[in-house]
């Protein structure tokens, strides 16, 4: 079978700029749409499925969603840190640290107002989190009202900057240092020590325990400690699986994204298909001569299917452009919202990721594909000679 | 208008190209809706304007730290105060954590509750099976249609906040602003967990007046400014905003991607138009030779594009408005659940969603119009071979 020079096609697209144009951007700006929901929704994920490690357990009252709901009390702790599978740290204490949550609602820079946590944490909490860097300043000493502020809510929220100071009531704390936690979790909170916020907020306990496990093993062997002891009616989760629990914060903007996506991409989808009927209908002197010439019925709807499928794939490309520059220029700053599974504010950054780039263009193929295929068939089963005793 | 059987004939001439175009106006035209439905929920009042009369009160830290019960029977005291009831946030879990299974769980005072929240109404059961049976579950209309629970059926929740297992008999299904939330009588909560009884994360109070709502604002908060559970008092309104805030700049965010829809419409519209006006250049010449002026062929143009883009919006009004039912419970059962119980339909978004199209669609028409207007006669002519 012979098929029909691509040149055809793509030399085709370029005689009718304008209505070319058009479609491309027409197609272009849905992708670029769907992208920018996309990466919202992937910087949010992001967040939660990066956070945490595979070997820490972290220790909450039974059934708790979140560190938030979890209380446990003094006289739990050492029980906790007996059990079998702790990890022992280089001075033989356990590698653990008992941690205290608690919201605070902080006035934004840009106005208004929102829930940030603050977190307490033992002396072997930044040992846990070996991922955490400091950027500014130093680290808390203990005992001093001082905190480290992550630095993406430095930047969003009103006296968070090293040197100054976070008043809340009758609280007052300094803050010493930023940190930087790489898009994960602990970049939507400020740390302090855990003991001096027990004393400030007048709490009787903590909310969690975070505790390191050398391996799978001891791992279940320390989970299943736990999960045996009912006076404890504590359970321990991996900290990795906690933080991907909380995705579901994500998963209103990713549907919304999708939906959105797919309605306009049926309506930019009838756009080409109308560019392309029209296309067929003025070359329908061109497509009988092709078929007199002796090109079989498949080679024409393949060559009409292509032609679609490039000027999908020029928007898609468009598309993907725009999208890069949007999340790169207009929406390049951290952004926040807030998980109603902690009640308090998730610093996250838009994420256009390669892989949702190559959606994107997918994405457009398929609005191609469908675009192209019925003004195609029309094209390829025309009839030849009463096509070509049409003038003009 | 008597053109209009003219521009009709024309539009009608390639139905393919009518129908698509209809089409791709209708569906960006039906998320604009949508969109701009979401927007003007956030924006609306929850109590319809009575709101001054009602008052939220929480803990100045944040919403997450407790008020003990004192509080409330010293705000009981007050004057201007008609009732007051706990408003406790449950937490916990019905069958899982997954975002369909998310609803708001509230304990609070079952004989003051239709006191403060005036605006409800009983649709089946009756407000005083649920008050008499301790264990009784008060369910929003909504609720009761997602997950097909009828009167007198068994609701388990477990507890997180609130440790335990906690099982509920429906009594009674209510009609108001938040179709989406449960209530029980708080005093389950503190004979389950009797060493943390009397905590409340809310308190909500109902004022006599809208005057009197306003003196206890400043009364509330000074009352425990000095206590070891400071208050915040606001407004229902001032609530909800607050509650919407730390969401972030989701209105900017939907406002920018309607824009953008908008201008989608835009290209398609002017895409069809430049094709159907190219495939005429011969017509329109020979209409401008038998002595048809230039503005008439412009406005015979254009009218065709607008004729495009009311046809288009009418029909996803129609699509819309038809669909509207289908829809909201489209998106109670989706992950947007917790948008859907105050999802309505808003006639002043319709309207400028309308006009918006209309106004891109005539916009659109403008380039081919003027550009065919203006061609000279025999340039048109000369196509013809």
């Amino acid at each position: 079978m012979l098929g029909i020079p691509l040149k055809y096609n793509i030399r085709n697209l370029f005689v009718r700029k304008v209505t070319t144009g058009l479609t491309v951007l027409g197609i272009g700006l849905v992708v670029a749409v769907f992208l920018c929901v996309m990466s919202l929704g992937e910087g949010l994920t992001r967040v939660f499925t990066a956070s945490g490690s595979e070997n820490n357990v972290l220790v909450l009252r039974q059934n708790s969603q979140s560190e938030l709901q979890s209380g446990i009390s003094r006289d739990q702790v050492p029980l906790i840190l007996t059990l079998p599978g702790v990890s022992p740290d280089g001075d033989g204490k356990p590698l653990a640290s008992a941690e205290l949550v608690v919201v605070l609602n902080l006035e934004k820079r840009d106005g208004g107002s929102s829930n940030v946590t603050i977190r307490g944490i033992g002396e072997k909490g930044m040992k846990l989190r070996p991922g955490l860097t400091l950027v500014e300043g130093r680290w808390f000493t203990p005992g001093k009202s001082e905190v480290v502020v992550s630095r993406s809510v430095s930047s969003r929220f009103k006296d968070c900057a090293t040197g100054q100071t976070i008043k809340f009531g009758a609280y007052r704390w300094t803050v010493v240092g930023l940190f930087d936690a790489g898009g994960t979790a602990p970049d939507s909170e400020i740390w302090t020590d855990v003991e001096g916020m027990i004393t400030d907020f007048k709490r009787g306990g903590y909310s969690s325990v975070l505790a390191r496990t050398a391996g799978r093993a001891a791992r279940d062997q320390f989970q299943a400690g736990l999960a045996g002891d009912p006076r404890l009616a504590l359970e321990g989760k991996v900290e990795r699986k906690y933080y991907d629990d909380q995705t579901s914060t994500a998963a209103p903007i990713k549907f919304l994204g999708f939906f959105v996506g797919i309605v306009m991409a049926i309506g930019a989808c009838f756009g080409a298909m109308n560019t392309m009927y029209a296309a067929v209908a003025a070359r329908t002197r061109e497509i009988a001569t092709l078929r007199a010439l002796g090109f079989s019925r498949i080679s024409v709807l393949l060559s009409f299917v292509f032609e679609s499928l490039c000027l999908a794939l020029l928007g898609g490309v468009l598309g993907c452009l725009l999208g890069t520059l949007a999340v790169k220029l207009a929406l390049s700053g951290v952004t926040g919202t807030t998980n109603f599974a902690t009640f308090s504010e998730v610093v996250f950054a838009f994420r256009l990721t390669p892989a949702l780039l190559v959606t994107g263009i997918v994405f457009s193929l398929v609005m191609g594909f469908f675009g192209g295929l019925f003004p195609a068939s029309r094209a390829a089963f025309t009839k030849i000679t009463d096509a070509l005793r049409q003038v003009g | 208008m008597k053109f209009l059987p003219f521009v009709l004939k024309n539009l009608l001439r390639k139905k393919t190209r009518l129908g698509l175009t209809v089409g791709s106006i209708l569906l960006p035209f039906f998320v604009i809706c949508l969109l701009g439905t979401f927007v003007a929920m956030l924006d609306s009042d929850p109590s319809q304007g009575r709101g001054m009369y009602r008052l939220a009160v929480r803990h100045r830290v944040s919403i997450a730290n407790v008020l003990p019960a004192s509080h409330l029977e010293k705000i009981r005291e007050l004057p201007g105060v008609k009732a007051i009831t706990p408003f406790n946030w449950f937490g916990g879990r019905y069958v899982d954590f997954s975002a369909f299974n998310v609803f708001e769980r509230f304990g609070v005072d079952p004989n003051a509750f239709f006191g403060v929240f005036d605006a409800s109404s009983i649709i089946s059961g009756s407000a005083n099976d649920w008050r008499r049976d301790r264990s009784g579950l008060l369910v929003g209309e909504l609720l009761m249609k997602k997950y097909g629970w009828r009167l007198g059926q068994t609701v388990t929740l477990v507890g997180d906040i609130w440790p335990g297992t906690y099982t509920f008999t429906i009594r009674a299904v209510y009609q108001g602003t938040d179709e989406a939330a449960v209530f029980f009588d708080q005093k389950v909560i503190d004979e389950t967990l009797p060493a943390r009884a009397g905590r409340y994360t809310m308190i909500w109070v109902k004022a006599e007046s809208a005057g009197a709502a306003r003196a206890l604002i400043p009364r509330i908060n000074a009352l425990f400014e000095n206590s070891s559970s400071p208050v915040r008092a606001e407004t229902e309104k001032e609530f909800q905003n607050n509650y919407i805030a730390l969401l972030g700049n989701v209105k900017l965010f939907f406002r920018g991607l309607a824009a953008v829809i908008a201008v989608v419409v835009l290209l398609i519209a002017a895409n069809t138009m430049a094709l159907a006006t190219r495939e005429r250049v011969v017509e329109l010449a020979v209409l401008r030779a038998i002595g048809f002026p230039r503005h008439i062929l412009f406005g015979l143009l254009l009218g065709e594009s607008g004729l495009l883009a009311l046809l288009g919006s009418t029909a996803g009004l129609a699509l819309y408005l038809g669909l509207f039912p289908k829809l909201r419970a489209f998106i109670l059962y989706s992950p947007l659940a917790g948008l859907a119980a105050g999802l309505r339909v808003y006639p002043d978004v319709l309207a400028t969603a309308f006009a918006t199209t209309l106004a891109v669609g005539l916009l659109a028409g403008l380039v081919p119009a003027l550009r065919s207007a203006r061609r000279p006669i025999v340039e048109g002519l000369r196509q013809l071979a």
